[in-house]
């Protein structure tokens, strides 16, 4: 182990901990100020579940901030004050509702902890992704029920539409993930084998190289795997007329040439910023149903302004809630690539292995919500 | 290179994305707070012989719902929404509520009992807020000594109240029937069920019971 490499493992500890520590302070505060469950009735004994606490918590906010927009964009009809209100209430609902259960956040952060983003993309695709999000929900309202005085259930059968549409691209997203992360985990566990068997590893190791050359920017990202590529390449030499692509030879010296503390953005490869909005577009089409009903009602109400401008202020809450779920990804990405970075194959293997599951995540809720074993919010469709 | 000091930190971390996916998934499978509250009234309609044949509901949906499924119906008044004029809405909203079994949920001496179509199906307008109205008959009248009768909504999409004043009748019932009514947000049995409730046990597919309401009518 370098001295690099131990203070790293002390950084991602002391990490580590203080995420752990401040995890158990928010859920100490809360309950201590929450003195008693959201329903008015002291805490059974002990018996609550941390976790759920936060999460009870929140739902409960949310509900009331959400309850209170209906009364307030009434009010806004004769006190413009109140429309002040009511994007204070939006934005306080926007953060809460983000900050409970959803599977865009969960695709999201899944997505950033596959790739090897930058804690700056993962803060820009979380504001696009919200963003987005209330615009689709504008647009829907706004030819549906403004433009063309559709009724709830045309709108609601497009969003229906919309909905498959966005877990099918989820599905397609994750599957593209998994087959690229796929290819990254296998010959990280070819060439995670002890050294011993270098012979035959080698021989190995070139059929792999032939194989599945066209993925080899993906998994050059660390340095320790490119000096585990190092090493086979030199085994692989001998092989050389089993058919080894010359310029693969000529990719992998590049890459063994300046393995040593890459920039991040260079990690991310390139296309990463398409790939990064392939994401944020497949979660962000699909527009949430409390959005839909306080623009609508806004609308009947004669200000539909308010209703956008609510729509809008609500996302940016939820923005601000997504990027810090995205910044923790990309924070456990990194800390998780420190703690491997001391080991050599083996890190490498287990890194592949963490971004492999990562894609499978993204796979499984795409196909989770397309086929309903995962249920997402409700469409509003009765 | 593989000491033990390399290990513990690995372990660690993995122990933490366990975490982090086991929250992220409990999470998900948890749904979302109510879109939609309902403020509900519920007869329960006895036949001559003394069986239960059905369940009549009133649901009354809060303003913001309400003014969402009136969007872009046409009425001959602005404003005024005839019992005609809403009368295709009424059949939307009962064939929608198909495919959550109408939230209503009965076991007669513990054995679960189907219902059929709707009946009697109307929407009513009145103070900006609709009020549906509808008749759930049993698929077969039964005679149970125990009937238990939940109105919820398994996801919580919907948060069922019921009405403040006679929230639920017994119409026609023999008069050894005894009904108990018991709100979701009384006292410590929510709260006892809050607290069994495990939102990381990864079955939340009924987080919405603790919301339940309970109807039993016990007939000796």
């Amino acid at each position: 182990v370098t001295p690099t490499s131990r203070w790293s493992f002390a950084r991602g500890l002391t990490i580590c901990v203080a995420a752990a520590f401040a995890v158990l302070m928010i859920d100490g505060i809360i309950h201590a100020l929450m003195a008693q469950t959201p329903f008015g009735v002291p805490r059974p004994g002990g018996a609550a579940p941390q976790a759920g606490g936060i999460v009870e918590w929140l739902l409960t906010k949310q509900s009331e901030f959400y309850r209170e927009m209906s009364s307030t964009i009434r009010a806004a009809k004769s006190d413009g004050a109140a429309v002040w209100t009511l994007l204070a209430i939006s934005f306080a609902y926007g953060i809460f509702h983000a900050a409970g259960p959803g599977h865009g956040k969960a695709v999201i952060a899944s997505y950033l902890f596959a790739n090897q983003e930058t804690a700056r993309r993962g803060i820009v695709l979380s504001f696009a992704s919200a963003l987005m999000q209330s615009f689709v929900a504008v647009v829907i309202v706004g030819v549906c029920a403004w433009l063309l005085n559709a009724t709830a259930k045309t709108m609601c059968s497009a969003e229906k539409v919309i909905e498959i549409a966005s877990y099918a691209l989820i599905a397609a997203f994750g599957a593209r993930l998994v087959w690229t992360k796929g290819g990254g985990f296998i010959r990280a566990l070819q060439q995670a084998r002890p050294p011993q068997a270098a012979p035959a590893m080698a021989l190995a190791a070139h059929h792999d190289h032939a194989g599945h050359g066209h993925d080899h920017h993906h998994h050059h990202r660390d340095h320790s795997h490119a000096h585990a590529h190092a090493a086979h390449h030199d085994h692989a030499h001998d092989h050389h007329d089993h058919g080894h692509d010359h310029d693969h030879v000529h990719v992998h010296d590049e890459h063994c040439g300046h393995s040593h503390g890459p920039d991040p953005s260079e990690l991310a490869g390139p296309g990463g910023w398409r790939r990064g909005f392939g994401a944020i577009f497949a979660v962000g089409i699909r527009p949430c149903s409390g959005a839909i009903l306080v623009l609508v009602f806004a609308l009947a109400q004669g200000l539909f302004w308010a209703g956008i401008a609510a729509t809008f202020v609500m996302g940016l809450g939820t923005a601000i809630t997504v990027a810090t779920i995205a910044l923790i990804a990309v924070s456990a990405k990194d800390l998780a690539r420190r703690l491997s970075a001391g080991r050599e194959g083996g890190g490498a293997l287990i890194m592949r292995g963490l971004e492999f599951g990562a894609a499978g995540l993204v796979l499984l809720f795409g196909v989770g919500l397309l086929f309903g074993y995962l249920a997402a919010e409700r469409v509003t469709c009765f | 290179v593989k000491g033990p000091e390399v290990k513990l930190p690995m372990r660690r971390l993995l122990g933490l994305l366990l975490l982090a996916a086991a929250f992220v998934l409990g999470a998900t499978a948890a749904q979302a707070h109510p879109h939609v509250w309902i403020t509900a009234s519920s007869e329960f309609i006895y036949a001559p012989d003394g069986s239960i044949s059905g369940v009549r509901h009133a649901w009354t949906f809060d303003d913001m719902f309400s003014t969402y499924a009136l969007q872009g119906i046409e009425t001959k008044t602005k404003g005024v929404y005839s019992r005609e004029e809403l009368a295709p809405l009424a059949q939307t909203n009962v064939e929608s509520l198909k495919e959550f079994g109408f939230f209503t949920f009965a076991k007669a001496d513990g054995k679960k009992e189907k219902f059929q179509e709707p009946v009697d199906y109307f929407l009513e307008y009145k103070d900006a807020a609709l009020t549906l109205h509808f008749i759930l008959p049993l698929k077969t009248p039964v005679k149970p000594k125990q009937l238990a009768v939940e109105v919820f909504d398994p996801a919580f999409f919907i948060d069922f109240k019921y009405a403040d004043k006679n929230p639920i009748k017994l119409v026609g019932a023999p008069a050894t029937c005894q009904m108990k009514f018991e709100r979701p947000n009384d006292g410590t049995a929510s709260a006892q069920r809050l607290g069994e409730q495990n939102f990381m046990n990864g079955d939340n597919s009924n987080y919405g019971m603790m919301f339940a309401n309970k109807i039993t009518v016990d007939c000796p």
